[in-house]
């Protein structure tokens, strides 16, 4: 663009529209509209193109981070690995939480949870509610890992739930069994740094490895505390020090979501081998 | 006397044009608080007191040896309890054991050995981390060394855990007396409480070793929530089912800070206070009105998802460090109102603000420190509006 | 040219710094300084955009009518923001979480419409292109200063390198929290300011009002 330092300066009345333009005063009503306009057009190009030609980049970053979550979950990552091939061994499906069943109804790859949850179409308010999230969702996307020979390896649940200062959003990995916790993982929160966001602390993440959640008998024990509860070790996980209720927000959303009004439907199925 | 003697024969090296002229303010500590100081002004207009600054400050700490002792007490009562069940651990322990006093919680004097073996290595460090900053400063602003800071690194002691880690200890007092006091000028200054600023850094930093169940008895292997832990989490009726009383709570035989327990040798001190008139009774009327009605109005409106709205008000004045700040933190002159009117709102302000914390915000069981420094923080506001409508009525009235 | 190219770049490092001389930018240098790769990011990201935006503010300033000359600067400040913002989404997605709105909110970064009004509006294109990445730089001096107490000392590590292995690592480092909240970027930058005007005590403000003092002798 040209650099016009004086524009008071007698012009050349021959020069074209645009040095007539350039040389009329600023201040002037149709000037201003004109550079107004003008401006707008080029600004919104340039921020138009530069959104249009990153979208495809962006989406493929959305959808790696959460595919990183449940690939490290499942206990599959490595720093430098390529996620998108390994999360290609995933199943995602959608669940009917009620019935337990798979439904065809959505496509996996493109069901947003977080929008289901609070569509009033698809998705309840909760009577009781101990994970403090409102409203359910009747669908949910859940994930199956199948070793080489086809057989069930792992599943990977959402879960999500009311800590202290925020919903905290993860995946919690059952073994083949259903009632083996592989691994649990949040991968979004806005707990106190310190505290309640040491939930991401890999030492505190270890625990969960091989936690049941039922008895027996079926009965729900799993717990986070600060004592063993009388179901015994394998039941408990340590709750974190000085983060009371960030602990008991975890193990509220856990139990919830391990109950009947969670995945329990689906969990019996996966128990009995129906998966 | 042979001592003054020696202080005016060396007096010369550190006055204007002396050897040790910028060393002045170490020698006029010692000095000052050895003897009494020599110099009045010289020029009118004179203000005759009895009371002086230095006055105050002894006043305070003399009103805390209540406290003081009483915490010896409860920290040796409580981690004996404690190692009865769990044994002993630590080198405090080691030095008990060496000394042959034993660990018998119905022995009062063993008690207050053990007690002190927390006390004096906490208040020894404070006293020295404090006074390295105080020193730094008063060398570099060529001013004396104040009093003052006796009292918050008294006050400052009594109001940390007993198992804070003494390297935390200094931490803290460093940051109460240099962000707190000093970059605002110093002692007079202060528009926050130095030693409560210094503990709420501590609070925050720290949080693990400053809240929680394991923290308050210094033995290892000890977990046993606090009086407030109950209440915010069970409600007070639960009380009880821990073995905590009204009257365990009143006298200080429970859980908690150092000095910061009994209620009982808190109103001691405020008896002394009231009585010398170091501390102004509006501040401590006004204090109690809030708190009292505030936590009425929550058993009134009731709750049924939070069992701390239940709380009646005998029982915030009993537990936690409602008490401790009462007398000693929201009566303290510099960072509180400095009207009369003010002082009544000043306090008002703090009660409601703790039983605020205490009963809604699900974080913090205890809000006496953050009440304390939020009415600081309100203090010179308050002030402002109380002289501004005196101001508006003088004027009606020409 | 009253100034060179260099003291152009040179004079907003320190004598002249947007944080700790103007205060200005303070907002943004509390949320992202927790860790130093965030503030880095951040850094970048301010610099680039008060280096371009002066530029084309230059560039246009004889034609932009003064009625609207703050709407055609937010504009052109906001379209470049917007740019790298959708950049960092594309190529940075972990660090554009952290930043998430902070990203946005150089828009209204008082550094980058200060230099703008200030500057640009006055100069040619090429010295306010130099003047923009001084502050931007200024800026991002402070922020990493900030950042690497906060990360050091809040975190154990440095670049999310760990330096001080931390108690809940199994080290024996006690993360100082407090470092990780927000608020203690007051603090440090508080603390920064004060060593500053020690160190050139032109920058010391003249006192609003004066205590009188009596001679006591």
């Amino acid at each position: 663009m040209s650099d016009q330092d004086n524009p008071e300066e007698p012009q050349d009345q021959s020069q074209g529209l645009i040095r007539r333009f350039l040389d009329t005063p600023p201040d002037n009503v149709g000037k201003t509209v004109t550079v107004a306009l003008g401006l707008c057009l080029v600004a919104s190009m340039v921020v138009s193109a530069a959104a249009v030609s990153l979208r495809p980049l962006q989406e493929r970053n959305a959808a790696l981070d959460k595919q990183v979550n449940i690939v490290e979950v499942a206990g599959l990552y490595e720093p430098g690995m390529d996620v998108a091939t390994a999360f290609e061994s995933f199943e995602p499906h959608v669940l009917e939480l009620a019935t337990g069943e798979f439904t065809d109804q959505f496509d996996a790859y493109e069901f947003d949870d977080r929008a289901a949850a609070s569509d009033v179409t698809l998705s309840a308010p909760l009577d009781d509610d101990p994970a403090g999230i409102g409203r359910q969702a009747d669908y949910v996307t859940v994930y199956v890992l199948r070793d080489d020979a086809g057989a069930l390896d792992k599943v990977i649940l959402p879960v999500y739930g009311y800590g202290l200062w925020s919903t905290l959003y993860g995946f919690i990995a059952l073994e083949e069994d259903g009632n083996t916790i592989y691994g649990l993982q949040f991968y979004e929160h806005a707990e106190t740094p310190g505290l309640g966001a040491e939930v991401d602390n890999p030492r505190w993440k270890a625990l969960w490895r091989g936690k049941k959640l039922r008895d027996d008998e079926g009965d729900l024990e799993i717990n986070v505390g600060k004592s063993v509860t009388a179901a015994g070790p394998e039941y408990h996980v340590d709750a974190l020090s000085g983060a009371t209720l960030t602990s008991r927000g975890v193990d509220n959303l856990v139990r919830f979501w391990m109950s009947e009004q969670g995945f329990e439907p689906f969990l019996e199925r996966v128990r009995e081998g129906e998966i | 006397m042979g001592l003054r003697s020696f202080f005016d024969r060396i007096e010369p090296n550190f006055v204007h044009g002396g050897k040790y002229e910028k060393y002045f303010p170490i020698y006029e500590m010692v000095e000052s608080f050895l003897f009494t100081p020599k110099t009045v002004t010289t020029v009118a207009p004179h203000a005759r007191s009895y009371i002086d600054m230095k006055r105050i400050m002894t006043y305070v700490v003399i009103a805390t040896i209540p406290c003081i002792l009483f915490g010896l007490y409860n920290v040796g009562l409580q981690s004996n309890m404690a190692i009865q069940e769990f044994g002993p651990s630590g080198w405090r322990a080691g030095l008990i054991g060496a000394l042959g006093i034993g660990f018998n919680p119905n022995n009062p004097l063993a008690n207050m050995l053990h007690g002190l073996t927390y006390f004096l290595p906490i208040y020894i460090v404070t006293l020295v981390a404090g006074g390295i900053w105080e020193v730094v400063f008063a060398t570099v602003r060529r001013h004396e060394v104040n009093e003052g800071f006796l009292v918050t690194s008294m006050l400052y002691t009594l109001i940390l855990p007993a198992s804070t880690p003494l390297w935390q200890v200094a931490l803290g007092i460093s940051f109460g007396v240099v962000i707190g006091k000093e970059v605002f000028g110093g002692t007079g200054k202060n528009f926050l409480n130095p030693a409560l600023v210094g503990r709420a850094f501590l609070y925050f930093a720290y949080p693990a070793y400053m809240s929680g169940d394991t923290i308050w008895t210094p033995v290892d292997g000890f977990s046993g929530a606090t009086a407030l832990a109950v209440t915010a989490s069970e409600g007070v009726g639960q009380l009880g089912a821990y073995g905590i009383t009204w009257w365990d709570a009143f006298i200080g035989t429970i859980q908690g800070c150092i000095g910061e327990t009994s209620t009982l040798a808190c109103l001691i001190g405020l008896g002394f206070l009231l009585f010398t008139k170091i501390a102004n009774y509006r501040m401590v009327v006004g204090c109690l009105a809030g708190m009292i009605g505030f936590s009425l109005l929550l058993n009134l409106v009731g709750s049924d998802t939070n069992p701390a709205f239940a709380t009646p008000w005998y029982w915030h004045l009993v537990m936690g460090g409602y008490a401790f700040g009462l007398v000693f933190m929201v009566t303290e002159p510099v960072s509180g109102s400095h009207t009369n009117v003010g002082r009544y709102i000043y306090g008002a302000l703090i009660g409601f603000m703790v039983v605020m914390i205490r009963v809604v915000n699900p974080a913090f069981p205890e809000g006496m420190m953050l009440a304390i420094l939020f009415g600081n923080v309100f203090a010179p506001l308050i002030d402002y509006f109380v002289v501004q409508a005196n101001i508006r009525r003088r004027a009606r009235r020409v | 040219m009253a100034q060179t190219y260099r003291d152009m770049l040179v004079d907003p490092m320190v004598d002249n710094n947007p944080i700790t001389l103007q205060v200005l930018g303070i907002c943004s240098a509390l949320a992202v300084t927790s860790s130093l790769k965030v503030a880095l990011v951040m850094a970048i990201a301010v610099t680039l955009v008060t280096a371009f935006s002066s530029m084309f503010i230059s560039a246009l300033r004889s034609q932009i009518p003064s009625s609207i000359r703050i709407i055609v600067q937010m504009i052109i400040i906001a379209s470049l923001v917007i740019v790298v913002d959708q950049a960092l989404k594309a190529y940075a997605y972990e660090i554009s979480k952290t930043l998430s709105v902070f990203v946005g909110l150089i828009i209204t970064n008082c550094i980058v419409m200060g230099r703008a009004e200030a500057f640009a509006m006055k100069n040619p294109p090429i010295d306010s292109f130099i003047d923009g990445i001084g502050n931007g730089l200024g800026y991002g001096l402070i922020l990493m200063m900030v950042g690497f107490i906060r990360e050091l000392f809040g975190s154990g590590s440095l670049f999310g390198i760990t330096i001080m292995p931390t108690v809940n690592n199994g080290g024996w480092y006690v993360p100082n929290g407090l470092l990780l909240l927000p608020p203690s970027a007051f603090f440090v930058i508080g603390l920064l300011i004060w060593g500053f005007r020690t160190w050139k005590p032109a920058q010391v403000e003249e006192r609003e009002y004066r205590i009188q003092t009596v001679e006591a002798h």
